[in-house]
């Protein structure tokens, strides 16, 4: 019965714990925690690191890592920065021209790791502190003030949300989408005479996550800025976030790239016997990684109006964790892209709950961490029950 | 299925074959030939190099020198999937199956079926997968789950299907039967009975006397990276086959045979 539902008992679980973490917060910080300004805040604070988070799973499960995530954002943002404020491009040529050398730095780091073999570990080890310096040397440490008014507005902040008739039509239209592709899924799978589960059953499985959007968008259409005319709606780093997530679920499940990147997680040897294009499929991998921290660079420089070298700094620990947390193993061959959302948020809430307790920065590191390694723990006996590797 | 047994050319040919890791003559001047229909046993201890050659025939290594020929044409074989094209599948002793992929997902992995949208087929490959599972194991349902919770025999039942649903005309099967129970190899044997009557080639690795004696119409033993002899199963004696093995050595008075004549 569990498994016909075709939910994931993780993600579930996961999905319960940040419930109960939003109303403990809640209790404990008199009713602040679950407030739309709060919520709102939260949503769009975790879209950078869930940006970049997606893509890690995908680099987790290939059985690669990329330490420099954070590094060459802060390279790329910078570098955005400077050419709009300092060389007076206008915002989408800065935005390409960081592309590119994004793309440069990815294609160069996956270079090393598929074709000679370096382990990406080392290579991206060695990133992490050049790109940080290369981020120095762009604007020689000089903070660049991002002013255009529209890409302000990529970052979410006070005009970055969608408004409220965007917001009710976006989701019914993802829920129109929704209940269609339930709708084509059961059509393709009588033609193909497979068993159908009842009708009702499917519903309500579609239904679940209907219900959670109808919630958010209602929450994010409640958070309205005093002064301000008009709610918010949803914000717009969470629009991109969701996109992305959306773009990868489907390279993951409808796409031979996909395929091929878990494949070589789960038997690296097999996949090259079997005669899937290793190489070809990691360049990619870092292509793609490359092109996502271009976008988590674009949101995060919108989002403070500015470049600056420290720009995300020590990011590339939250993003691992948001995947780990999301239930990705490190041995590679399973995670999840949804599970990498759930994790950064969890990690987010934890974070701005104890902010809003009061919770000092130490003691915050030191049960950030720990839960961590309560997530790990809890990965190697939740496979270990379940008799994956 | 492969094309009626063809008398008049190999299906395979390999002329003075040559492999070496560093210093080691993994393989050293091998020529061996395949007919259709026919299976021609491989025989050595581990590291006599028929590993080696056969995951040259499959393009998992490149060759140093010699010739390959396939149903009369020169090839040249640098990927697993350019022997793929040519008709060549391969069963590994580990089975290279991606463990944490279901069932459907292996048997169709590096070849899978897309869609006009250029999306994966997942439909149209599960219907296909169900089919050529059932021909080999009625009682395998569970498809859909990773390959890992699969027992030993349904393993191989994935492996095999690999090679059966696209056809292979040439088929080299590496420890076929070592991890199956009875009831398994036995279905293997009469699996590998019933390609050799379709006209398919078979190479088979193997340590296992009753199943050369079995199964194989020829057989071909290598020391030390070099060809022993090549000869009719029905004329040798295990005794001499073993003594080939150990000890290099031939059997007296007995022809090398090229190829089997029925």
């Amino acid at each position: 019965m569990w498994r016909r539902t075709g939910l994931d008992l993780r993600l579930l679980l996961m999905s319960a714990l940040l419930v109960v973490m939003g109303i403990a917060f809640h209790a404990l910080s008199g009713g602040v925690f679950l407030s739309p300004e709060n919520l709102y805040n939260i949503a769009q604070q975790t879209a950078v690191v869930g940006i970049v988070s997606t893509v890690m799973v995908l680099v987790i499960v290939a059985r690669h890592i990329d330490l420099s995530v954070g590094s060459v954002m802060g390279f790329v943002g910078v570098l955005i920065a400077y050419l709009m404020y300092t060389s007076g491009w206008p915002w989408e040529l800065a935005s390409l021209a960081g592309l590119a050398v994004a793309l440069l730095v990815s294609m160069y780091q996956g270079w090393l790791t598929a074709v000679l073999g370096v382990p990406s570990f080392v290579v991206t080890l060695g990133g992490l502190m050049s790109f940080r310096g290369a981020a120095f040397l762009v604007a020689d440490g000089k903070t660049q003030p991002v002013n255009d008014e529209f890409f302000q507005r990529l970052g979410g902040g006070y005009d970055g949300g969608i408004g409220v008739v965007a917001t009710w039509a976006l989701t019914a239209l993802v829920i129109a989408g929704l209940f269609m592709r339930l709708a084509h899924e059961r059509h393709s799978r009588r033609r193909h005479e497979m068993a159908l589960e009842p009708l009702w059953l499917d519903v309500a499985v579609t239904a679940l996550p209907s219900v959670v959007l109808i919630a958010f968008a209602w929450t994010m259409n409640s958070y309205q800025i005093s002064g301000k005319g008009e709610p918010q709606g949803i914000p717009i780093p969470v629009l991109i976030w969701a996109v992305v997530a959306c773009v990868l679920s489907f390279l993951v499940h409808r796409t031979r790239f996909g395929r091929y990147v878990y494949a070589m997680g789960g038997n690296p040897d097999a996949a090259a016997l079997v005669g899937i294009p290793v190489r070809r499929v990691t360049l990619l991998l870092f292509a793609l990684l490359g092109l996502l921290v271009t976008v988590a660079a674009v949101v995060s420089i919108a989002r403070l109006n500015a470049g600056t070298n420290s720009l995300g700094t020590g990011m590339e620990l939250y993003v691992i964790a948001a995947a780990v947390i999301g239930g990705t193993a490190l041995s590679g061959g399973s995670g999840s892209i949804l599970g990498s959302a759930l994790g950064a948020l969890i990690m987010q809430s934890l974070d701005s709950g104890m902010l809003l307790l009061d919770v000092a920065i130490g003691r915050r590191m030191v049960i950030i961490g720990q839960v961590l390694i309560v997530a790990v723990v809890f990965d190697v006996l939740y496979r270990r029950r379940f008799g994956e590797k | 299925m492969a094309s009626k047994p063809d008398s008049a050319a190999p299906l395979v040919e390999l002329h003075d074959i040559r492999k070496a890791f560093g210093g080691v003559h993994a393989v050293d001047g091998v020529s061996v030939n395949l007919y259709a229909g026919e299976v021609v046993a491989l025989l050595g201890h581990n590291g006599a190099g028929k590993s080696t050659l056969m995951k040259m025939l499959a393009g998992a290594y490149p060759v140093d020198s010699g010739d390959m020929v396939i149903a009369g044409d020169l090839v040249h074989i640098r990927t697993p999937a350019d022997a793929q094209h040519l008709g060549i599948e391969t069963i590994y002793q580990t089975l290279a199956l991606a463990d944490n992929l279901d069932a459907v997902a292996n048997l169709f992995l590096g070849r899978e079926k897309l869609t006009p949208w250029r999306t994966l087929d997942d439909h149209f490959m599960e219907g296909q997968a169900r089919k050529v599972f059932q021909r080999l194991n009625k009682n395998f349902t569970n498809i859909r789950v990773p390959v890992r919770a699969l027992s030993g025999g349904q393993r191989q039942v994935v492996a095999i299907s690999r090679a059966l649903y696209f056809n292979a005309r040439i088929l080299i099967m590496d420890e076929p039967t070592a991890a199956l129970g009875p009831e398994e190899a036995a279905m293997v044997g009469r699996l590998i009975r019933q390609l050799k009557a379709d006209g398919v080639g078979i190479f088979l690795i193997t340590h296992d006397m009753p199943d050369v004696f079995a199964l194989s119409d020829r057989l071909v033993v290598m020391k030390n990276g070099k060809l022993v002899g090549t000869y009719l199963t029905a004329d040798v004696t295990e005794e001499e086959v073993l003594g080939m093995i150990i000890a290099g050595r031939r059997p007296e008075r007995k022809a090398q045979a090229e190829r089997f004549a029925s």
